[in-house]
């Protein structure tokens, strides 16, 4: 190994270092994505900082060596006098290469399994018939079912009594279960601050659990293509509040549906308008 | 004698199937007309009335089918096969050297040739058309986008652009680099005279305009608004608009298909002798593996869209949960397709820049097997992760740690070209000339677009990165930043070789640095606003992106403005002012370089039989021995 070579391999080490160090910092401590508002939302936006900071010295490494490569290495086009260099590849460096890109690639896996794993226990369970189910203690989520329809979502709320209003309201602290679905063609629920998105597909329950963490007002939107309308399908309306007053606003909407919920069972598990006619 | 030949070929009479096939393009024009009225008259009597009921859309569907089939029709393509059922004599070696383009002048790229080398010229133009109208309709997405709520366009108008746009440059993509890289040098580069089907390679090509046309003939029947994903049962809702983008995407799918089971042959059975599978060139392994995709991915998306044009005109309802069906499996089968698709995108890309690069390292490629090792890694996993695509679909989450792990592994044989190129750069005094500049754009843009795709992988930061502006610029970042550079490199690198002319230095090196920072600028906006909650083909959005969306929309007028400035270069060099290019002006080892330009009409007079790997730079040996006295290597030119 030429003196020449070593002062080139310990400059690229020493480049490298710095960039990775200085931007792995950078990424800890610098902004998370503004997603947090549920325990789901805090560990997707963790999680998206950790895969950060795993990728990046991967990354800086590359990025350093092409650059070497390109300024400070290079010779103007045509220029004779070419220094062949290493010719033939070694097989160090290819394996080397090759077992570190497995072990990474198997621990982001691991890590992402077990990552959703204790998310999503059974998250998206899908059923072409219904799954809710009567609440049988108080600490049982609440259910809320998310209908879409070209261009709007409905909600509806079957352990108040099938209550259906145009604006999501739900309680800080208390497990909410979503449930999605659609009345026409393929939607996407997209809770943003709380970090859930889910297909919403005819007669197709997506369900997708959550514990909001901070109350406020949010935006939700339709994040599936589904027509003409479907960059307005959004309302930026959705309530995360208190459990006493999210209490009272449901109360509030039980006695505006009155008169219509009490020709309906008290509890119902299914939601069955007919279809539309199709093709008319 | 050749002399002689000549004279009588000059003076005997044009035949009349000459004559006609010398009109090609007229009468396709003609036959697409009348097949498109003779469709439409019969789908409408099948129909009876022309109401707006359900199977209206009959005579759209066969008028679009048959112009298809009038306008090969008007090409010749139906002569060949015709004459045969006859029992017409066949084609003497004299009508073959006349379909094959021989003495035909600048007319024959006009017409229907089996000369790989005029087709591949085709494909160049095709591409750039498909390119810069497919940009077309991104500046007019982008201006819409610098405000939250629409001005400039309607609803309507504005998912017909989307449509266009993406529809457009996947057809680009699909043939971006195999259409003009592949058929022009791959026959070459393995020491064969021509392909294995000559009339289909030409049909492959012809099928494009058609389709180009078809799809933008949608916007007189109102548009269609499902992207190019064209989902279901959102398709069967759509008007007349959608058949465009049925028909359009099933002749692009034949030509992926056709074009892969070509190449596939081509390179198995007309490997000239000495030409072992050791010994093919890296950007022939790319093509080659890339065919298979092509060929086995394509069917499901042909399948797909028959059910589709069931499902509109006769209510199969095989999309509609309403009647039975499932949106469940048009999802499944565009993506057993679509994600196939998209290395069919790149895997020729990743070829031609590691056959490029040993050229301008002036080192052998390093780890030529671990390259093909890498390239068919990726062309075997790459049918095994489609379901990424649907991690939030509501499919049963025990699958998604499988998709997920097959996801994240495909990263390694990638991981392998990257290894590949950096050791071939690892030290290595590079020259740097303007191909290099490209080739070192695409490996830091597909890097940002791989590692983009690791949080896509994750199924836990996919719940908010899906199906929003993150995935968009990730996207973007391997078909524009990869495969459009790519595709730059390689006619910067190749058009000397093409056209014996060159594109200006010092304009194309300006053009590379504003459509690199332009470009970066464009989509690290975007993916900055995926991050911060942006859902992918709206018109409207929340006030707070509007800041990043001006910022992409100025970035992204700078690089339509680059890449139009490169077509300007291109066209000003190569046509309009011709600038003579140098005799292998990169000092490549390469067969191709090494033959005279013009290439001959049959590249080679006696095939080579010793051939070696195209990248021994340390003794400068040529790829194969053509006879032709080649400029020495190692400095001799200025």
């Amino acid at each position: 190994m030429t003196e020449r070579r070593r002062r080139y391999i310990r400059m690229y080490a020493l480049v490298w270092f710095v960039l990775a160090v200085a931007g792995d910092i950078g990424l800890a401590l610098g902004p998370t994505p503004p997603f947090q508002a549920s325990d789901l939302a805090s560990s997707q936006s963790t999680v998206i900082k950790i895969l950060a900071v795993i990728a990046w010295p991967v990354f800086s490494a590359v990025v350093a060596t092409i650059a070497f490569t390109l300024f400070g290495n290079r010779v103007a086009p045509h220029e004779g006098d070419i220094d062949p260099g290493k010719l033939r590849g070694d097989s160090r460096p290819q394996i080397a290469w090759i077992s570190a890109s497995i072990v990474i690639v198997l621990s982001l896996a691991v890590y992402g399994t077990v990552a959703l794993a204790s998310d999503q226990p059974g998250a998206g369970i899908s059923t072409t018939s219904a799954s809710l189910r009567q609440p049988a203690s108080p600490s049982d989520p609440l259910e809320v079912q998310v209908i879409a329809q070209q261009w709007w979502f409905t909600y509806r709320y079957p352990t108040y009594g099938g209550v259906e209003t145009p604006q999501l309201v739900i309680p800080v602290g208390q497990k909410i279960q979503f449930h999605v679905t659609s009345l026409d063609v393929v939607h996407s629920f997209w809770f943003y601050a709380l970090g859930v998105k889910a297909d919403a597909v005819p007669l197709n329950d997506n369900v997708f659990t959550v514990t909001p963490t901070q109350t406020g007002t949010y935006r939700v939107q339709c994040s599936e293509l589904c027509g003409l309308w479907h960059g307005n399908m959004n309302a930026d309306d959705a309530m995360v509040v208190s459990s006493s007053d999210f209490a009272a606003w449901i109360q509030q909407q039980q006695a505006m549906d009155a008169p219509i919920l009490k020709y309906l069972p008290a509890y119902s598990h299914t939601y069955e308008p007919n279809p539309p006619a199709y093709g008319t | 004698m050749a002399a002689v030949a000549v004279a009588t070929r000059g003076t005997a009479p044009p035949s009349l199937s000459r004559r006609l096939h010398e009109w090609g393009l007229a009468l396709a024009v003609v036959g697409a007309a009348i097949g498109f009225f003779v469709g439409y008259a019969l789908g409408s009597l099948a129909i009876g009335d022309g109401d707006n009921s359900l199977g209206s859309n009959a005579g759209i569907l066969l008028g679009y089918s048959l112009s298809a089939v009038g306008f090969l029709a008007g090409m010749g393509f139906f002569n060949y096969p015709i004459a045969r059922l006859l029992g017409r004599p066949v084609p003497t070696a004299d009508d073959e050297a006349y379909l094959h383009g021989e003495g035909g002048g600048l007319a024959r790229y006009f017409r229907l040739t089996t000369d790989h080398k005029v087709i591949g010229m085709q494909y160049v133009v095709a591409i750039l058309a498909f390119l810069f109208v497919g940009g077309l309709g991104a500046m007019f997405i982008r201006t819409e986008l610098l405000t939250p709520t629409p001005t400039t366009a309607t609803a309507e108008s504005y998912l017909t652009l989307v449509g266009l746009h993406s529809t457009l440059m996947i057809f680009m993509a699909s043939a971006a680099i195999i259409g003009p890289f592949g058929n022009y040098f791959v026959p070459i580069m393995i020491g064969a005279r021509n392909m294995a089907f000559p009339r289909l390679e030409a049909l492959t090509f012809w099928l494009l305009p058609p389709a180009g046309l078809i799809l933008l003939s949608t916007v007189f029947l109102g548009g269609f608004t499902t992207g190019w994903t064209g989902y279901a049962p959102l398709a069967d809702q759509n008007v007349l608009g959608m058949d465009s983008y049925l028909i359009a995407f099933s002749l692009i799918g034949l030509s992926i298909m056709l074009s892969g089971l070509n190449m596939i042959v081509t390179v198995i059975t007309l490997r000239a002798p000495g030409m072992r599978f050791t010994r093919l060139p890296i950007f022939v392994w790319g093509v080659f593996l890339t065919s298979f995709l092509g060929l086995l991915a394509a069917p499901a998306l042909l399948g797909a869209i028959a059910m589709e044009t069931f499902d509109r005109t006769y209510l199969a309802t095989l999309f509609v949960p309403a009647g039975g069906g499932s949106p469940y499996l048009w999802e499944n089968l565009f993506w057993f397709f679509g994600h196939p698709e998209v290395y069919i995108f790149i895997l020729p890309a990743f070829g031609l820049i590691m056959e490029m690069l040993p050229v301008f390292t002036r080192r052998p490629l390093w780890g030529y097997r671990v390259a093909i090792g890498g390239l068919v890694g990726v062309t075997v996993l790459s049918f095994m992760v489609w379901q990424h695509h649907l991690f939030v679909s509501g499919l049963a989450p025990a699958l998604r740690p499988f998709y997920m792990f097959s996801t994240e592994a495909i990263s390694v044989p990638t991981g392998l070209i990257y290894l590949v190129a950096l050791g071939s750069l690892w030290r290595a005094r590079t020259r740097f000339s303007t191909p290099m500049l490209f080739i070192g754009a695409f490996l830091f843009n597909f890097l940002i677009g791989g590692f983009t795709g690791v949080f896509l992988s994750d199924v836990p930061s996919d719940f908010t990165l899906h199906g929003g502006y993150f995935v968009q610029a990730h996207f973007h970042y391997t078909i524009m930043g990869a495969e459009v550079f790519a595709l730059m490199a390689g006619l910067v690198y190749y058009l000397p070789k093409m056209t014996g002319r060159t594109m200006d230095t010092r304009l194309t090196r300006f053009q590379f640095w504003a459509v690199f920072l332009s470009f970066n600028g464009t989509f690290l906006s975007l993916l900055s606003v995926g991050i911060l909650g942006m859902p992918r083909r709206v018109i409207s959005y929340a006030q707070y992106l509007q800041p990043l969306n001006v910022s992409a929309t100025v970035f992204a007028y700078l690089l339509g403005g680059s890449m139009l400035l490169f077509l300007g270069i291109l066209i000003w060099n190569v046509v309009i002012r011709p600038v003579p290019a140098k005799e292998n002006p990169w000092e490549s080892l390469g067969v191709e370089w090494h033959l005279p330009t013009p290439t001959p009409v049959y590249n080679f007079d006696t095939v080579p039989t010793k051939w070696s790997l195209p990248y021994e730079y340390d003794t400068g040996r040529v790829a194969a021995d053509v006879g032709h006295p080649a400029p020495a290597l190692g400095g001799a030119t200025p």
